[in-house]
């Protein structure tokens, strides 16, 4: 699956845009039924920026729309922009690595901070793909985390959460 | 004014400050080398540990690590042909052949020694001109200041990516999130849960979209590392290499202050102006990218001749003009201090204490550089899958460190993936941070115009800065779209070809 950038582009700021003008301001921006002088109300600002996103995505969305229009030769990537086209088995690494993150955050306070780490780290290691230095990988996953905890307990004097199971 | 300076100097002359800027100069140079961290990264990592310093060794701190990241992008571009750094990459064209060449080391001395020149003159420019520019900046009201900060928002959002239309998505993205928590009137916007109350937190937003996308891209798109580091070979740069290339260091130098002072512009197109005119006046402009000393000292005198004017902007108007100087703000704020012309007024010794320290780290770079650019040659070899997962955690630790708070964690990561996209689509994230940074005083600004001429918008147009700015925000937008589309033209004329 090659993504048409520009045209992905266009339609997620479009819709984004749209979703926080017509359902997140209403929802989450409350106007004080009196507001003093001509101060301008709370949502003025959050709505100005969205209806410019919106006008930048239906921008963006018509010229991705034109540009789709000329010979597939004109369609070419600017030279000075990595072009990064994403396919299936990309898209499952990022659904792992995803999983991994919320697994850290909703993980983290039953197990603790540092455990939490140990394991992010592990998996995330495991997931560069690369193994010629397995066992410094290994060994950096453990070591890494608890020289962390040390530093910012010892001389920050951080409290990092030990987790529900092992209090 | 002596009595300032001479407290500036009781203030700067500390072992936390020679500390701090020894370390950022190191850590700096270290993080420069290695391909894939950026001085962005450099700054916005060491962000947490601001928290725990005072005002003035902060923020030497992270013009240390600026400067020290920007000289480091050097050693990779030379020694593997990987420029550490997007300002590095002139560097490249030149100082690879002549590490092929066995001339590395004299490659990195050039390259060490054009850094310092720049970077001193950056320096002196940035006390001469940010205190004059600071005494205009106190005859502009709010309104002028908006429209300084939206022709800020459009030039970064025009110069940091490919198209303009995307740079002005990424700037409402920044704006709309800088939007969460309570306004200046007490109402709270965007806030969904109790921990959003007091809106998103600068570190996390800034570590997130700038430290992370790199490591999910390097997970999710496994892509190769085929380099080979060359040896540093011949060390000895002779006064006479050196004498031939001092046109192009101060050249390039006061191309480096000139492009550094303008918002957006940077330190990426300053090489490439100084290395191009380099070239066309040099008598040796046939042997430029086949290993020319002089190349390096263009390329390298400009770039870092950026790192003291774009503090410039930033001092004096209160406005960044780059993501590291977006990130300078976010630091000047956690410390309760507000950059602008009121900075001069009210803190003045802490002004002079940065210029002080500035001028210092100039003189510790060359010693940094010279003692240990061996050292640092083999920095440059560290893979990249075992340092990235390490940035994760130290970026986990850091984060949580500043108001135990899990939330940042859960920001830290959200925005992580944000970045990510971005970059996947081409989304450029620069006006984002810089959207999101300067949005409350964007917003603050034009709800005060506002109020002040009770709901009517010609205010914004009234005096001649506002419409300086607006005719300036106006030349810069029609340049943009006429250089999109002779881009176009060109690549439509190549294709056919």
């Amino acid at each position: 699956m090659r993504i048409n950038r520009d045209l992905s582009s266009g339609i997620l700021a479009l819709s984004f845009f749209a979703l926080v003008f017509f359902v997140l301001i209403p929802l989450y921006v409350p106007v004080p039924s009196f507001i003093p002088g001509f101060a301008p109300p709370p949502d003025m600002w959050p709505k100005t920026t969205a209806v410019l996103g919106m006008a930048m995505g239906v921008l963006a969305l018509a010229l991705a729309i034109a540009k789709s229009k000329k010979p597939a030769l004109e369609q070419a990537p600017d030279a000075d922009v990595e072009d990064l086209v994403v396919t299936k088995p990309h898209m499952l690494r990022l659904a792992v690595l995803v999983v991994s993150f919320l697994a850290f955050i909703y993980g983290m306070p039953f197990i603790g901070f540092v455990p939490a780490s140990i394991l992010l780290l592990g998996v995330l290691f495991a997931m560069t793909g690369t193994y010629r230095h397995k066992w410094l990988m290994v060994a950096l996953s453990v070591i890494f985390p608890l020289a962390l905890y040390f530093i910012f307990s010892q001389f920050i004097h951080t409290l990092f959460p030990m987790g529900s199971l092992f209090s | 004014m002596w009595n300032e300076l001479a407290y500036a100097f009781d203030l700067v002359a500390t072992w936390q400050n020679a500390l701090a800027i020894g370390a950022g100069i190191w850590a700096g140079v270290i993080i420069g080398a290695i391909p894939g961290m950026t001085g962005t990264m450099a700054v916005t990592l060491a962000l947490p540990f601001t928290f725990y310093l005072s005002p003035v060794t902060s923020l030497l701190l992270l013009v240390a690590l600026y400067k020290g990241s920007t000289y480091g992008g050097s050693i990779s571009a030379i020694l593997i042909k990987t420029p550490g750094t997007a300002s590095a990459a002139c560097t490249v064209l030149d100082g690879y052949p002549l590490a092929k060449n066995g001339k590395g080391g004299k490659a990195l001395n050039m390259a060490l020694a054009s850094s310092c020149i720049g970077d001193f003159i950056s320096n002196m420019s940035l006390f001469f001109l940010a205190i004059p520019l600071a005494a205009f900046a106190l005859q502009i009201g709010p309104p002028e200041y908006f429209m300084l900060m939206t022709f800020s928002l459009v030039i970064v959002a025009s110069i940091s990516g490919p198209s303009l239309v995307l740079g002005v998505v990424s700037a409402c993205l920044g704006l709309l999130l800088a939007t969460v928590g309570e306004d200046i009137y007490g109402s709270y916007r965007f806030a969904m849960s109790e921990n959003m109350e007091g809106g998103l937190g600068v570190v996390p937003v800034l570590i997130g979209l700038f430290a992370l996308p790199e490591l999910i891209k390097m997970i999710v798109f496994r892509q190769p590392e085929n380099t080979q580091a060359m040896k540093l070979g011949d060390n000895r740069l002779s006064f006479e290499e050196f004498r031939g290339s001092i046109k192009s260091i101060v050249r390039g130098s006061f191309i480096g202050v000139f492009m550094g002072a303008i918002p957006g512009v940077g330190p990426s197109t300053a090489a490439f102006f100084s290395y191009s005119e380099a070239r066309r006046t040099s008598k040796n402009g046939d042997n430029f990218g086949k290993g020319e000393l002089e190349g390096i000292a263009a390329s390298e005198s400009a770039n870092n001749g950026c790192c003291g004017a774009t503090m410039i902007p930033l001092l004096a108007l209160g406005v960044p003009g780059d993501v590291i100087t977006g990130v300078m703000l976010g630091a000047f704020m956690i410390h309760g201090l507000t950059p602008g012309p009121l900075l001069f007024q009210n803190n003045i010794g802490d002004v002079y204490a940065l210029f002080m320290g500035m001028l210092f780290s100039s003189a510790l770079l060359f010693v940094a550089g010279r003692l240990t650019a061996g050292g640092f040659a083999k920095i440059s070899k560290i893979p990249r899958e075992v340092l990235l997962p390490c940035v994760l955690a130290l970026c986990l630790f850091g984060i949580f460190s500043i108001a135990t708070n899990p939330f940042d964690i859960t920001v830290l990561l959200i925005m992580g993936l944000v970045g990510f996209v971005m970059m996947v689509l081409g989304i450029p994230a620069a006006p984002f941070l810089i959207a999101f940074i300067i949005g409350p005083m964007f917003e603050d600004n034009m709800r005060r115009s506002l109020a002040i001429s009770r709901g009517e918008l010609s205010i914004f147009f009234d005096s001649w800065i506002s419409l300086g700015f607006l005719a300036m925000t106006i030349f810069f937008t029609i340049l943009t779209i006429r250089r999109e589309l002779l881009k176009r033209k060109a690549r439509k004329r190549i294709q056919t070809n």
